[in-house]
């Protein structure tokens, strides 16, 4: 399944694609990708949405305290 | 108390407080307390830098850390060891005092374009079982009647069942002209209705909706990057290593020939890291691409990715398809020759026959009214037309082969007009005959020369259509070159033939345009209610149909590029120009973070320009 999520407070495009590439790395996510511009994640994965959210915004904070993923 | 801690963990907050420790550590400094300044020095370089710092130790622990913030801390605490420490800390500053001001630009940058494409309504009236209910966008479903009062945007895509308005459709196709839509009318998610109340029956959930594929093509369209959004990346992955070992060289190397003290070339070596932060391109670059996308996508032209810019600017052969691409698509009976039946019956025969049909002779007929009473056993031959009976007699509709097939005997006469001919017989009797033509587009002519100011060195056309009909329109619109009676893979070898010349953009709108679209250099879809085969392999697609859109849609491209390339060169260049000069050690650190800073900021202002694309 594809999993959209708005992501807030990266700080630039280089940012948006590591944190991209450690979430892809995770188990059971085939896919992330993070538009810069529009503040898009989007993650293919065969979790449900709440344990995806929960993985997701966990790496995004340890990543960096201020990015923060919303809906 | 928590307050003011949460404000100095702002980017601000962060800066005013260094900035006060500095002035602090200054001050102390000019009164020789040296101990206090070198306590307040440090305090103000934690107190700006110890987010960067944190990031720059994250990074390490990763493995990944050869950024910015790496490049800052290294700068700032080097700076302090070689005893530097007003520069010190003014890095961190500056670096801070930058950030603030990408960011700004940034969320700037990403409010125009949010609000270029902020087309789809959050809300929609539903009418269920007679009453008015708000619900989500989301939660209208295909079947619902929407209520659209004046000034409301469409939310789904539908069809009109009651009232007729004035509609809005520039936020989907860019044409500011409204459109008058009545019942039975299809609507587009987007479109704002104007003057008067409509009542629609959703075809399409809103996700499915043309608004949303609109979005859904910019937000994807950064998954094509452009030749330089990749040099970037790439860019920025080599570039950083080797210029941290060229600064380790110039640390290391003059000292130990002897030519600078020890202190002097580590502070050298640390001006060229400070210089060297690549953030100016890293965000500047693909900034004006999804610039360019944006106003492309207000203008109604939709970009599917950066990849698409390169080819549409540099195109040098433009070929369209005919049908619906330079002509309406719309077929009108021009002409009607009876023989031997009166007008009105041929048409009533005729009509007969094409009930319900989808040939282009079917519409035409449809458009000359009056009550049609459909035929018996009616059969579709492909490729030659169509049979009937009416009053138990066997009428036949179509070309030249099917009046063969009918031993019909075709007279010989007024065949010189440009235009189709369709044949009717009865019983295997010649009965008379229909010349339909579709009209060139109105801004067919204008659009064409428009692309040769812009460079284009040739106009062709490609049409399945016969001969002399495409001809006519050729020669019409005075293109270059035409070919007729081409099968869809006729024209992907003609593309190819002329690639030869320059890169080919294709113009296109249907199935059979697939191909070509794919096959050209740069494929452009018209329409984004035609063919979805055509919109899926496009490069671009225009929304609206509207010709003139495609040298805008050049323009743009070439605005886009323009802009993406200067900032490249520029931000090379000013770097560049400072390694060199802090390696001789004429610049020093303050410079190297104004240069670094300065050039970054102005970088993706200049972006921001391409969004202010006005049409002429």
């Amino acid at each position: 399944m594809k999993y959209k999520f708005k992501i807030t407070g990266l700080d630039c495009p280089n940012c948006a694609a590591k944190l991209a590439s450690i979430i892809e790395a995770k188990d059971k996510v085939s896919s992330a990708k993070i538009n810069f511009l529009t503040e898009k994640l989007t993650v293919e994965s065969e979790l449900g949405e709440p344990e995806l959210k929960a993985l997701v915004s966990d790496t995004a904070t340890k990543f960096d305290k201020n990015v923060k993923i919303e809906a | 108390m928590k307050k003011i801690f949460s404000f100095l963990l702002k980017d601000t907050g962060k800066l005013i407080a260094g900035l006060l420790l500095f002035a602090a550590a200054l001050i102390s400094e000019l009164l020789s307390f040296d101990i206090a300044s070198l306590i307040l020095y440090i305090c103000a370089l934690l107190m700006a830098g110890h987010g960067v710092y944190i990031s720059a130790v994250k990074g390490i622990v990763r493995r990944d850390f050869l950024d910015e913030k790496f490049l800052m801390s290294i700068a700032s605490i080097g700076a302090m060891i070689v005893g530097e420490y007003s520069e010190g800390v003014a890095v961190m500053l500056f670096f801070l005092l930058g950030e603030i001001f990408e960011k700004k630009a940034v969320s700037r940058s990403r409010g125009k374009i949010r609000a270029l494409l902020d087309i789809c309504p959050d809300e929609a009236t539903v009418i269920r079982e007679g009453v008015e209910e708000v619900v989500d966008a989301d939660e209208v479903a295909v079947g619902d009647i929407m209520l659209i009062r004046p000034g409301e945007r469409v939310a789904a895509d539908c069809r009109v069942i009651s009232g007729s308005a004035d509609v809005d459709t520039s936020a989907i196709t860019g044409e500011s002209i409204p459109r008058a839509v009545h019942p039975s009318d299809i609507l587009e998610s987007g479109v704002i209705v104007l003057n008067a109340a409509l009542h629609c029956e959703a075809i399409r959930e809103s996700s499915d909706s043309g608004a949303q594929r609109i979005l859904d093509m910019v937000e994807n369209a950064s998954d094509r990057k452009s030749k330089e959004e990749s040099f970037i990346t790439s860019f920025a992955k080599v570039y950083t290593p080797i210029v941290v070992s060229l600064a380790i060289l110039l640390a290391t190397l003059p000292s130990i020939i002897g030519i600078t003290e020890w202190s002097e070339s580590v502070y050298r070596a640390l001006i060229f890291l400070v210089i060297s932060c690549p953030c100016a391109l890293v965000i500047s670059v693909p900034l004006a691409f999804f610039g360019g996308i944006g106003a492309a996508a207000s203008r109604g032209i939709l970009f599917k990715g950066g990849s698409s810019f390169a080819p549409l600017a540099s195109a040098r052969v433009v070929a369209f398809d005919k049908t619906g691409t330079l002509t309406e698509g719309k077929f009108v009976i021009k002409e009607i020759y009876p023989e031997g039946v009166s007008k009105e019956t041929l048409i009533e025969l005729a009509s007969a026959v094409e009930y319900g049909s989808s040939h282009p002779i079917a519409s035409a007929l449809r458009a000359c009214g009056g009550e049609v009473t459909p035929a018996d056993n009616i059969e579709e031959y492909s490729g030659k037309g169509a049979v009937g009976y009416v009053g138990g007699i066997r009428i036949a509709v179509g070309n030249a082969r099917l009046m063969e097939d009918e031993g019909a005997r075709i007279p010989l006469s007024s065949t010189d007009k440009a235009g189709s001919r369709v044949y009717v017989s009865q019983g295997g009797e010649y009965v008379g005959a229909f010349l339909i033509k579709d009209s060139i587009k109105p801004e067919a002519c204008e659009a064409i020369t428009a692309l040769r100011t812009l460079g284009i060195r040739k106009t062709v056309m490609l049409s399945g259509d016969k001969r002399t009909y495409a001809e006519a329109i050729a020669c019409e619109l005075s293109l270059d070159e035409f070919r007729a009676e081409l099968l869809p893979e006729d024209k992907y070898s003609a593309i190819e033939e002329y690639k030869a010349e320059g890169k080919v953009m294709y113009v296109g709108d249907g199935i059979n345009d697939a191909p070509a679209l794919t096959y050209a250099d740069v494929g452009v879809a018209m329409g984004l209610i035609g063919s979805d085969a055509a919109i899926e392999t496009a490069d671009a697609v225009i929304a609206s149909d509207n010709l003139l859109r495609l040298p805008e849609a050049v323009r743009i491209a070439r605005k886009t590029l323009m802009i993406a390339k200067s900032n490249i060169a520029f931000a090379l260049t000013v770097k560049i120009a400072i390694m060199i000069l802090g390696a001789f050690g004429i610049a020093n650190m303050w410079l190297a973070v104004f240069a670094d800073v300065g050039v970054a900021v102005l970088a993706i202002l200049n972006s921001m320009r391409v969004l202010a694309f006005k049409g002429k």
